[in-house]
């Protein structure tokens, strides 16, 4: 048996834009091959165990969790399995209740990633505590996994949260892994998928979804060491700086804490430590020349104010445009061959050619 | 009965199916008849090995056949013996045809898999569900404690058979099958007796008990001319049923209606009356295809979880958290009980109860993991699980048994002078068939087959001495 926590990203706008994108792929499609996915899971065996979290615009609910009661009324029919009918009523019904209740008024928010990934993570750490307390901590959940299936692209004010997350993921031997369905490749989860041995994949060929899915993310940790999972051959490892939540190439790392700057700081905002101004003007004169942003107009955190309870300023986000990206974000390993051959199918696309283009070694 | 695996953890995972090697057996047209309902398919593919399972998966939404080296491309290095082991597997079964350079799924099977992930279609394969009405049917509590006194009924029955006790006895179908599977045999038409590999089946889990049984009843089936694709897709339409449900009987063959009456012997399906038009499955039957204990462990016990109630300490004395009369005649089959209260039976392991066992035909293996399965939880924290000194006893017995090794033949005495027996003991030397001698007391021991040519040497000696 294994679990799978898994995390939908479901924020309205990116939805839309992503449904007029080309090739589109709206939300009741991914839907589809989402559920057919799980279904598989639990088809592998009758005691996998389930969660789904959804990620909305300033929520993310639970949609369901393999351990729920079955309701009494499920209108079941002779022509499936209950347990199958079960999960893809209560996902649908759920996703639909609370796309309905987002207001339309509201001013977008981002989706709520990084709560639905915590709530994943503790709903793990909630299984693995065995239930009776004649035996604790023997009870390992066999290897638990949490699948993100991401469309937002990186939030910068979420990296210190994902990387707590990530830690805490680490400690409870819990694989992420990460298909950032539409958008950019996220620095963030790439690093939270390398970290804890999962895997990456931006999707290439949308319409294949369901392909992807099952070949990269059924497999449990002990067949993919016959059955090769793609793997990222290069990541992102930029972090963001806890002072402007900017992703830097070059951060200043406090000595003490390990908290990252952007830029040369005094007085380190986390743990207060004050650092001699003779390091600090050496520091500044090995920094590489930054004309557009003078010093004065880079607002220093004050002191005091907790690392993380900040948004971003504005004016941090030229700093971050200024410093030049040495190399383009990094392609994770694609399965999906580019021999489109145009035809598609209602469930998981047609793919004829499910090799990886880079064979696995 | 099929070949008895020491049912240790590791060896559970890797060891098959029982029901996939018979299903190996069948022709092409059977499975493929079979796989045209999804629930078939859907539980043979959990019957599958985890990496079976994921071949399968990757192969389920594909058009078209791909090339082999591109599977084998996904294979890591060290990974290529069990992939092909699982590739030939799948193509016993006939659900991966075996071809060298395409990779596609057996049509049947695809098709109704597919079905059966993303609901719809029209097969009715996993059961018609009764409307739920004012007389709602039976709790899971009813269902489980059902299912629990039919199965106790059985083990029951051969456990105290010999032993002079008259327990509740099973119906007549389950007797025959039990006769049949040689787990119990009458000597010279007197009644039932357990027999040794009935002696094992008692130790082993409840899950592989219960399959055991299910595949003689499947022989059986083959033999009384019932129809086996109709008999393994009523038992796999069982395996995906809701526990607490009840069914409709409307759509079953003949065949079906048979079945569902022997498997309420069995206690897989509970119906109120004989004749009702509703029946419901019970945890033994929705648990077939998976790895949940197929018992409700805890009903019978007032004391504890029953899962684990056997201490067993170092100096030989087992004590055991159970008021079960199955579980303490089980025990008794290898322990010498001496005291008994309301919750616990206390006893010893000592060298003639466990020689008795072996005299049953039950091995020190299996001793020693019916009682790793069933150790309490307090022994859990040991570590080894069970003491060593004990373990190591347990076998030693049974190396002890197997000390003396006998072998038919003829002792050779009285020899007049020394000479006459150098002379016959080199020859049955030549002959390769002494097997022990002894110069001063002027014998020797040959193999039965060897005698005849001896005692015409030796009559030959006396005529050509005499003439």
């Amino acid at each position: 048996m294994s679990h799978l926590s898994v995390v939908l990203d479901l924020p309205p706008a990116q939805w839309h834009r992503s449904a007029r994108h080309d090739p589109p792929l709206a939300l009741p499609d991914f839907l589809s091959h989402v559920l057919v996915f799980l279904n598989a899971h639990i088809a592998n065996n009758a005691e996998n165990s389930l969660a789904v979290f959804g990620a909305f615009p300033g929520t993310s609910p639970l949609l369901y969790s393999s351990a729920d009661p079955v309701p009494a009324r499920l209108p079941i029919d002779s022509n499936s399995y209950p347990s199958f009918v079960h999960l893809d009523h209560a996902v649908a019904r759920r996703v639909t209740a609370v796309l309905d209740s987002l207001g339309t008024d509201r001013a977008p928010e981002p989706s709520a990633l990084v709560g639905a990934i915590t709530k994943a993570l503790c709903y793990v750490n909630r299984l693995a505590i065995s239930p009776s307390s004649a035996a604790p901590a023997e009870h390992v959940l066999p290897d638990p996994r949490l699948l993100i299936l991401s469309v937002s692209p990186d939030l910068a004010t979420s990296y210190i949260p994902i990387m707590n997350s990530v830690f805490s993921a680490q400690k409870l031997k819990v694989t992420i892994d990460v298909c950032q369905v539409f958008g950019p490749d996220t620095v963030f989860l790439q690093q939270a998928a390398h970290l804890t041995g999962g895997s990456y994949i931006h999707l290439e060929r949308r319409d294949a979804l369901l392909q992807y899915l099952i070949m990269a993310f059924l497999p449990p940790p002990p067949i993919r060491k016959v059955l090769a999972v793609p793997t990222q051959d290069k990541v992102d490892f930029r972090a963001a700086c806890f002072c402007h939540k900017n992703i830097v190439d070059i951060g200043f790392v406090c000595s003490v804490c390990l908290s990252i700057f952007c830029q040369p700081v005094p007085v380190c905002s986390t743990c207060r430590t004050k650092f001699p101004i003779k390091t600090l003007q050496r520091l500044n004169q090995s920094r590489p020349l930054l004309p557009s942003t003078p010093r004065s107009t880079s607002p220093k955190s004050s002191p005091g104010t907790p690392a993380g309870a900040r948004t971003a300023p504005t004016n941090g986000a030229n700093l971050a445009r200024s410093i030049s990206t040495p190399n383009e974000l990094p392609h994770s390993s694609n399965i999906g061959s580019r021999n489109s051959n145009g035809r598609s199918h209602s469930m998981g696309g047609s793919v004829t050619n499910p090799g990886p283009s880079e064979a696995p070694r | 009965m099929p070949a008895l695996q020491r049912p240790s953890e590791a060896d559970k995972k890797d060891s098959p199916h029982a029901l996939l090697p018979f299903l190996q057996t069948q022709s092409q047209t059977t499975l493929t008849r079979l796989y045209q309902r999804p629930s078939s398919c859907l539980s043979v593919f959990r019957l599958l090995a985890p990496l079976e399972r994921q071949i399968v998966m990757n192969l389920l939404w594909l058009e078209s056949a791909i090339a082999t080296s591109t599977m084998v491309a996904w294979v890591q290095r060290d990974g290529r013996k069990l992939y092909e082991e699982a590739l030939g597997n799948l193509s016993r079964l006939h659900i991966l045809p075996n071809s060298a350079a395409k990779l596609a799924l057996n049509f049947t099977f695809k098709t109704s898999l597919r079905q059966a992930l993303t609901g719809g279609g029209t097969s009715g394969s996993f059961g018609v569900p009764a409307e739920k009405d004012e007389h709602s049917g039976p709790s899971i509590k009813t269902l489980d404690s059902f299912a629990l006194e039919r199965w106790e009924t059985i083990l029951h029955y051969m456990v105290s058979s010999g032993t002079g006790q008259q327990p509740a006895k099973p119906s007549q179908g389950v007797l025959f099958l039990l006769q049949r599977s040689s787990l119990m045999s009458s000597f010279h038409g007197g009644p039932l007796q357990i027999t040794s590999s009935g002696f094992q089946f008692l130790l082993h889990s409840p899950h592989a008990q219960l399959w055991d049984l299910l595949l003689q009843y499947l022989h059986l089936a083959q033999e009384r001319q019932m129809d086996l694709v109709e008999v393994l897709g009523f038992l796999f339409m069982l395996s995906t049923m809701e526990l607490g449900r009840e069914y409709l009987t409307e759509n079953l063959s003949t065949t079906q209606g048979v079945l569902l009456e022997d498997l309420r012997d069995y206690g897989l399906i509970w119906q109120s009356k004989p004749k009702s038009r509703r029946f419901s499955p019970t945890r033994l039957g929705t648990t077939l295809t998976s790895s949940s204990p197929p018992l409700p462990t805890t009903i019978s016990a007032s004391s504890g979880p029953l899962d684990g109630f056997i201490v067993l300490e170092t100096n030989y004395r087992i004590y055991a958290y159970t008021d079960n009369p199955l579980q303490t005649a089980v025990l008794n089959l290898f322990v010498s009980l001496k005291y008994r209260f309301p919750n616990l039976v206390v006893g010893m392991i000592t060298r003639d109860s466990v020689r008795r066992a072996l005299m049953n035909g039950i091995t020190a293996d299996q001793i020693i993991s019916y009682l790793i399965t069933h150790a309490h939880p307090q022994m859990r924290k040991n570590n080894p699980l069970l003491p060593v000194t004990v373990q190591d006893q347990i076998r030693l017995w049974e190396l002890e048994k197997n000390r003396l090794k006998s072998s038919e033949g003829y002792l050779y005495t009285a020899f007049t002078s020394q000479a006459d027996y150098d002379l016959v003991l080199n020859y049955a030397k030549q002959l390769d068939v002494v097997l022990w001698e002894n110069a001063a007391k002027r014998c020797f021991f040959g193999s039965l087959e060897g005698h005849l040519r001896i005692k015409e040497f030796i009559e030959r000696r006396t005529q050509n001495s005499n003439s």
